[in-house]
């Protein structure tokens, strides 16, 4: 029973000014949520969900370095704690057991846990024998040695699996023979793909529209790209044929809105 | 309402390429559009409540002054034609010197001057200074009555500049309105005629302001709230978005303002 050193107490603050940096972004990312309209864009979702994250483990860290402190620390009334007005909160520092609802919180926390825990050892990477291995339903996601195993295996079989069926576009030759709008229902595709054989009566309505070329999601996801880097693009500049634009586009403009021929001013 | 806008000089060449990039980027088909528009200028301030009594209503009234005769703008009149309604007579004679020589349009197009249907459209000049990345500007636009549109627009103090032709294809990418055109100019027999024509001439014989042919892309958003600084905020990012995805293709740009400059001196 001794009343703590300095340093005790800097533990203490330092704790409680984590808890509030935590209750701050965790309240700002639920007023965001709950405002904004439309939602706010995923970026800055995650921009906030990394706050919140780095908080916690700062908080986390915090603790476990202090564990022995605050394991021993307990809370007392000295006399001159206004118990009349701040019962309340005399109570709360007295508890020895947590709230109820923090209670269950924690509960399924340790439950989740536990399980997380408890599936590496029972399923050792070595005892992965083909593909029956992969197929328990846990709810909890692989073992690393899994992932890595499923990821050796699954390119190779696809690829085998691939090269054993006769490709003609999007579907196989079994499928197109089995029918193609039965496959497409099984599969639950709602967009229409093209069949690309057997229906050249189509093709040719389609001829005088416009073709789509060369447009391909860029693998980076960060936009398109054109197959044919157009050259001569810009304003201005000459093109292989040496056609330059005569008038300037600002002189086009400039016609457009007042009518004054390109020249005459 | 605001619109927002980037324009680009698209070569000869180039044009029918970049209407499939474009297909294929939008993944929808080119609409055709093609307009005739008619400049009007503001000749006299509109609004002739001047100097009438400086009573008590004072404050109201001079602002209403400064809003109506504030400044003098050019303003464009525009009306959605189709090719059909170009003199088809003409060119089925396929004689070009006949059509040169040929006295003031005859009967046989289809054209009915009488039913065409006007819109009016107010640009301002676009806003100076810190976007200038981005042309932005203030727009209005009102439906006007069918048929002879030179009577009405007088009354309103606006006389008739001249007129042309813009003929071009719409894309529709999310909110932006991509709109790929060049301006066609009517035959000039002698004097330019005072006022809208009443006939077309021969589709064949409008020729392209700009000789070699080439196009000018524009893409636009218009926000209804030109206030609302979150929406403007996301057009313009919307719009940056679709420069960097057409970056390989053409260069976007911000026109230069005083080449939009609609006010009347």
């Amino acid at each position: 029973m001794a009343t703590p050193t300095p340093d005790q107490i800097k533990t203490l603050e330092q704790s409680r000014q984590r808890l509030v940096q935590l209750t701050h972004s965790l309240a700002s990312l639920i007023t965001s949520l709950n405002q904004s309209d439309p939602l706010p864009s995923w970026s800055s979702l995650q921009s906030q969900a990394s706050i919140i994250s780095s908080n916690l483990l700062t908080l986390s860290t915090h603790l476990s370095e202090n564990h022995e402190l605050l394991r021993s620390i307990s809370a007392y009334p000295a006399p001159e704690f206004p118990t009349k007005t701040h019962g309340n909160m005399l109570e709360q520092l007295l508890r020895t057991k947590l709230d109820p609802r923090v209670q269950d919180w924690v509960s399924r926390g340790r439950k989740g846990d536990a399980n997380a825990l408890a599936k590496p050892n029972n399923m050792l990477p070595g005892s992965v024998s083909g593909v029956g291995g992969f197929g328990n339903g846990d709810t909890g996601g692989l073992s690393e040695g899994d992932l890595a195993a499923l990821w050796e295996w699954a390119p190779v079989e696809a690829n085998m699996e691939a090269r054993r069926r006769n490709w003609g576009g999007d579907f196989t030759l079994e499928e197109r023979e089995r029918g193609i709008q039965g496959v497409a229902a099984e599969l639950g595709l709602r967009r229409t793909l093209e069949d690309d054989e057997g229906s050249s009566e189509e093709e040719d309505e389609e001829a005088d529209e416009m073709e789509v070329v060369g447009v391909r999601k860029s693998i980076s996801g960060t936009g398109f790209e054109f197959d044919i880097a157009a050259s001569g693009a810009g304003a201005g500049t000459a093109g292989p044929e040496g056609v330059a634009s005569l008038v300037p586009l600002n002189d086009i403009l400039r016609y457009m809105t007042t009518g004054v021929l390109p020249g005459q001013r | 309402m605001h619109e927002l806008l980037l324009f680009a000089s698209v070569p000869a060449h180039q044009h029918h390429e970049l209407l499939q990039q474009l297909a294929g980027l939008t993944a929808m088909q080119p609409r055709h559009r093609l307009e005739r528009r008619l400049v009007f200028k503001a000749y006299r301030k509109p609004g002739l409540t001047n100097a009438r009594g400086g009573t008590n209503q004072g404050a109201d009234i001079v602002r209403l002054n400064k809003m109506l005769n504030g400044g003098m703008y050019y303003t464009q009149v525009v009306g959605p034609i189709s090719e059909a309604d170009f003199d088809t007579q003409r060119s089925s004679s396929g004689d070009p010197d006949a059509a040169m020589s040929g006295t003031d349009e005859a009967a046989g197009s289809s054209y009915d001057y009488e039913n065409q249907p006007w819109k009016l459209e107010f640009r301002d000049i676009p806003e100076a200074g810190t976007r200038s990345t981005i042309t932005a500007r203030l727009t209005a636009s009102a439906t006007l009555p069918k048929g002879d549109i030179v009577t009405p627009m007088n009354a309103w103090g606006y006389s008739f500049v001249t007129e042309y032709v813009v003929e071009g294809q719409v894309f529709i990418h999310n909110d932006i309105v991509i709109f790929l055109h060049r301006v066609l100019q009517y035959p000039i027999h002698g004097q330019e005629p005072h006022e809208p024509r009443r006939q077309l001439p021969s589709f064949r014989d409008m020729s392209p302001l700009e000789r070699t042919g080439s196009y000018i892309l524009q893409a636009a958003i218009t926000v209804q709230d030109g206030s609302n600084q979150e929406l403007m905020r996301t057009a313009f990012q919307h719009l940056f978005g679709l420069r960097e995805q057409l970056k390989s293709a053409v260069r976007l740009e911000h026109a230069d303002r005083l080449s939009l400059d609609t006010r009347a001196k």
